[in-house]
């Protein structure tokens, strides 16, 4: 049997759509019958739990790293909001100010041990639980926690749009992080506003995107009035499964399944 | 107890001890050659240095490559970590010594292997 891998998906900016794409990729493997784990490791500004609207956790992610509790015990099925055979569980950021501030306030140290329990989940989730992905949605930038995430991972989707000063940050970390650390690294082009319902438009779009970033394009999310509209209530692929944004989700979630078997 | 003497009682176990200090000699002359190659400046040891990210980036990349694989692999031998970089025993046995001088390793034996790792729990 094929191991499950780990995906981390980051972004040089905040507002590309780190959060809306984990959440909707990991809904949309689930779909495909998938076995999902989503951990939300931006202990900066936490947003899983008001996405969810759940409100209590018996341990956030932050304990785990912190090493006072086990997994198990930070890990939530939500299978029964996704109608589907697949399975998923999430680990939330603990929202408190007082959580993030004591965060914000860890030393090497304790960065260096939190790569070591995040590095155990391959073990702990993948081997021994038998999940097909562990996704970790990350702060966005240079911080510790999103950089031990992306040592972490096996595969890192970088969200970015076309707004200047992202393209130019996230053409500096393509070279001098994710390059370093020997990464595969993968894009998603969000927020697309120019015209792509034609195949020149796009052709024109992805040729551009590729000689930008010259990585590999996993997809290209126009910017869509709906999914706004949902106001981040809502996990739009599962409510709104003919829609197109959904359709785009579905072809980069079997785009993934490809390149990681 | 005359020399013959000896080598008659515990043959094997002193061809042991000569092949033991063998590999010890030969791991610190691999270290020695590296040090020349890259220059000294690289191995300062670093009092309780914590092997963590942004310790990995500023790295050189050949050090950062071994030290990622021991992150991966949790605790390895130089074989075992030359298997998943694709470089000689040799250089990462070299590499691996490097990285315990610096700080950001430990190295245990047992019998005629080292192991080396990251030792996270028992440092502040």
């Amino acid at each position: 049997m094929a191991l499950g891998k780990i995906i981390a998906v980051h972004s040089y900016k905040g507002g590309t759509g780190k959060t809306l794409l984990s959440v909707n990729l990991a809904a949309t493997f689930v779909r495909h019958g998938k076995k999902v784990c989503l951990l939300d490791l931006d202990f900066r500004a936490p947003s899983l739990s008001t996405v969810l609207k759940i409100e209590k956790a018996e341990c956030w992610l932050n304990d785990y790293l912190n090493g006072t509790c086990e997994i198990d015990k930070v890990l939530i099925d939500i299978s029964d909001r996704i109608q589907n055979k697949g399975k998923l569980f999430v680990g939330l950021a603990n929202p408190a100010t007082e959580a993030i501030r004591d965060m914000s306030a860890k030393d090497r140290k304790w960065e260096m041990r939190a790569l070591g329990r995040l590095l155990a989940l391959r073990n702990s989730l993948l081997n021994d639980k038998g999940f097909d992905y562990l996704m970790f949605d990350t702060s966005p930038g240079l911080q510790y926690s999103s950089i031990n995430a992306i040592v972490s991972a096996d595969l890192v989707i970088v969200a970015t749009t076309l707004d200047r000063s992202d393209v130019d940050g996230t053409k500096r970390m393509l070279r001098e992080l994710y390059d370093l650390f020997e990464k595969k690294t993968d894009i998603i082009m969000n927020k697309v506003l120019q015209d792509v319902s034609s195949k020149s438009g796009r052709d024109q779009l992805q040729t551009r995107i590729k000689d930008l970033y010259q990585v590999p394009l996993l997809g290209i999310v126009p910017c869509f009035c709906d999914v706004l509209k949902g106001e981040g209530n809502i996990i739009f692929a599962q409510e709104r499964p003919e829609h197109p944004f959904t359709k785009i989700l579905d072809e980069i979630a079997s785009k993934i399944d490809n390149n990681m078997a | 107890m005359t020399k013959q003497e000896v080598l008659g009682r515990k043959p094997l176990h002193i061809l042991e001890k000569i092949r033991e200090n063998l590999e010890k000699l030969n791991e610190k002359m691999e270290v020695m050659i590296e040090l020349q190659k890259h220059g000294r400046k690289d191995i300062q040891p670093i009092p309780e240095a914590p092997l963590d990210v942004m310790t990995l980036l500023s790295m050189p990349d050949h050090l950062r490559k071994t030290a990622m694989t021991v992150c991966r692999l949790g605790r390895a031998t130089a074989e075992e970590i030359a298997q998943q970089t694709h470089r000689a025993r040799a250089v990462e046995s070299a590499y691996l010594n490097q990285l315990v001088i610096m700080g950001y390793l430990k190295k245990e034996r047992k019998g005629r292997k080292a192991y080396f790792y990251v030792d996270r729990e028992s440092q502040g």
